[in-house]
This record gives structure tokens, sequence and C-alpha cells, in this order.
């Protein structure tokens, strides 16, 4: 009589439906071989990328728990009863119905599927900037469903803001941005745990800031921080996904760690004055969320593993034509920060109103 | 002489804003001109940070164009 094994519910479909299956091994570890040779995908369900199980999956051989006995190396004879649990509640672990609803159209893709939106809901993505480009990028990370957005911006919802800033309303005026932002995430999907970072990011606070996250979304206003943010990102060994905007016109690249930065494109900020911000040079509204959009795609290709990344590549957004235009990027061996004899090795705080003109402009 | 195709991007528009549309700028050079000599044709002074690409990819001042070569030029822009 062969080992007895439980199937819960959201796995059935990977055997047919069944919700006991039967299999010979010796010890768990044997048993999840043996569960995959008959059903494949099953372990991929149950293990993570290291091939353990993870502390959300319960598994009980005759009703008690395998961490509790000698774990995957747990042996297991004919007649036991094998079960594994996963924890239900929420999150990354199991889609619940209303889940399975909610995120379909994902999980109808097979690049997508069940096993990509947990991904996603188990994906940390960090905003900088919930202005232009970080309120598109936020509102669609949010509403497909990637698990934890941190929203780093230190301003207020002013009314000029609204123009092209669609996390934030009209009642929103004069109030934190995260805290608008937050707002607005939740009303779209209350699956996400919005991290509010009401900062204004700083050689002091960025390494912090950043570390939590898997991938980083850059829609700053400014050079100082568009710079601060790469090299900490090189630092930190974090994807960034960066976008910009000027007028009519938006640039759009990812630079993987190892790989070229931003700074292998441009190593220095230009001067102070020398290149007008949106606020005097003006930009066009919609702008943004075409740019931040293509942020958010970028992004989620990065937590699906789907697809070819921007990397490697800088994409030029010209609107008034309507054409998209796009260069090969590539490291630069001699680049300050990412370059083989890096001559910036910590964070540097540029002049704060670099991009504005100074007195006298 | 060799004509090549350039476009400015973003800041860089001002230096033709004869330009609409961003249409390809055709300009003659002489043969053996580098991208260094296609900046000061276009007015882009030289203390101005920009990127060139020629048929996209990267390259440098001293980058020699040829006929039907086609080049991008754009700034860093911080908008967000």
């Amino acid at each position: 009589m062969p080992i007895s094994v439980y199937i819960p519910t959201p796995w059935r479909r990977l055997t047919q439906g069944l919700g006991t299956v039967e299999a010979n091994a010796g010890d768990i570890a044997g048993l999840l071989e043996a569960l995959e040779a008959s059903y494949p995908g099953l372990k991929d369900h149950i293990c993570n990328e290291r091939g353990e199980i993870p502390h959300h999956i319960s598994v009980f051989v005759n009703r008690e728990e395998i961490d509790a006995l000698q774990g995957l190396q747990t042996p297991v004879r004919d007649g036991d009863e094998v079960a594994f649990i996963p924890a239900i509640a929420g999150g990354a672990v199991t889609l619940s119905q209303e889940q399975i609803v909610r995120y379909s159209r994902h999980i109808l893709l097979p690049e997508v599927g069940g096993r990509g939106q947990k991904k996603l809901l188990a994906a940390k993505v960090l905003i900088i900037g919930a202005g232009g480009l970080g309120s598109p990028a936020a509102l669609y990370l949010a509403a497909a469903g990637v698990g934890t957005l941190g929203i780093v911006d230190g301003d207020v919802v002013d009314l000029s803001n609204l123009q092209r800033q669609i996390l934030h309303h009209v009642d929103d005026i004069g109030r934190p941005k995260t805290a608008s932002a937050a707002e607005a995430i939740m009303a779209i999907n209350p699956d996400v745990q919005v991290v509010p970072h009401q900062v204004i990011l700083s050689s002091e606070n960025a390494l912090e800031v950043l570390s939590g996250y898997d991938i980083i979304v850059n829609g700053c206003d400014n050079f100082p921080t568009r710079y601060l943010v790469n090299d900490a990102c090189v630092f930190l060994h974090k994807p960034l996904v960066d976008g910009s905007i000027f007028r009519f016109d938006g640039q759009v690249a990812v630079f993987l760690p190892g790989r070229g930065c931003y700074r292998c494109l441009f190593p220095a900020p230009p001067p102070p004055g020398t290149v007008p911000s949106c606020a005097e040079a003006g930009v066009l509204g919609v702008l943004p969320g075409l740019v931040g959009v293509i942020q958010a795609v970028e992004a989620i290709k990065l937590v699906l593993g789907i697809g070819k990344s921007l990397a490697g590549r800088l994409l030029l957004v010209d609107t008034l034509p309507m054409e998209f235009h796009q260069v090969n990027l590539r490291r630069d061996p001699t680049c300050p920060v990412c370059g083989d004899h890096p001559t910036i090795t910590h964070l540097i705080d540029y002049y704060e109103f670099c991009g504005v003109p100074g007195p006298g402009h | 002489m060799i004509k090549i195709e350039a476009r400015l991007f973003a800041t860089l528009r001002r230096y033709r804003p004869e330009v609409s549309l961003n249409e390809p700028i055709v300009v003659e050079l002489a043969q053996g001109s580098t991208v260094e000599q296609l900046w000061q044709t276009l007015g882009i002074p030289e203390d101005v940070v920009k990127q060139t690409f020629v048929n996209g990819l990267q390259a440098d001042r001293s980058t020699t164009l040829h006929d039907g070569d086609r080049v991008g030029i754009f700034p860093p822009i911080a908008g967000g």
C-alpha cells in the first residue's frame, strides 16, 4: 500500500482534480521528486527556488509537522499519510477566491498564471516620487497586485500637480503625497501593503530606504535624486527602472546590476541651472502617464522574469510626432560608480536646487 | 561630402527651433568628419551635457561619421 498524499485545492489542477494521490518514496525529499514525476509542476508550487519548503507551507506525516521530525529527510513508508497544507490567509501564498477573480486576466496568461501572480504578490517595489511618473506606475503596479509598494516623497500635493499626478485628488491639496498615494492605492487594491516614506532622499537615508525592496522605480523630478538613486542601486545591487520627462520628451531605461548604470550614460549631473525643470519648462500632462506605465511594465517583467527587459537600451519617447527611438547602452568600464575602478564609492548629495536656475537667472 | 541625418531631443531642440516635429536635420559634412564637427555645425555648445548615438550605438566626440549615418543627440532630463 503506497503513501497517501493530500493535495490542497489550489494545486489540484495539477493532479487532474484529485485531492488525494499516491506515491512511493523513502523520505519527504524523495516523495517530492516522485510527485513531480507524476504531476509536473507540483514541486514548484511546494518548494522555493532553493528546493526548500517555505515557511508558509506545512507538511504533515501522519498528522505530525515535519519541522518537528527530520524536515525533508523525514522518513515515510507505505501506508503513511502525508499532507501539504499551505497557509490560506491572503498574501502571496495561496490565491483566495477573490484574488483568483481579481487577477483572472493575469492568471489566464500562460506567461503570468497563478505562479506569476503569486510572485507579484510577494514582490516589493519602491517608487521614488509620487508625482507624474510615480502616479501611473503606482496605480498600475497596485492594480496588478504587486504586494508591497513603497512610496518615497517628501512633498505635499499642490493644485498644479493635478494636471498629471493622478494619484492625487482635489481634496488632497496640502496633504502629504505619500498619504494621498496610500489612499488611492488602497482604494484600487486592498491586497497591496503601502509603505509610505515621507522623506526627501539623501545620502543619509537612501541606502536604508532602498534596501528593503526588490526593484526600484525612479520617478523623481530632479538631478540630485536621480544620481543618488542610481548610485544607491549600484551599491545595493538593485535593478533600477529609470524614467524622466521634459516637455514632450521622455526617456526610459532599465539598469541591472553589473550591466551599466545611469552614470555610464551621463557621468555627472549637468551644472545647476543649465537644464530647466518641468516647473519652468512645462510638461505635457499625459506624457508621464505614458512613460510611467512603460516603467511599470518593465518592473512587472522583471518580477515575473518574462520577455526581454529594456536593460541595455534607452527608449526615447517623442510624443509630438509620436515616435519611439531606442539606442543601445553599454556599461562603461571607466564609469565613476560602476566601472572597473570606481572613483565614487559612497553616496553624494549634489546641490539641492540643481536643475532649477539659481539667483540671477 | 557626406550627408547625415541628425535628430535633437529635449532641451537640445532649442538649437534648431525651426525644425518641427523632430524631423531629421540633414547635415552635409566633409568626408572624415567626426561627431564633434557635427556638434559644431549644429551649433550645440561644447559644454552642454549630451550623448550622441550613431545608428543606435553610443558614440563619442571622435567617432567618424559616414554618408547616410543617422545620429541622435540627447541631453539628460530629470523631470518626473
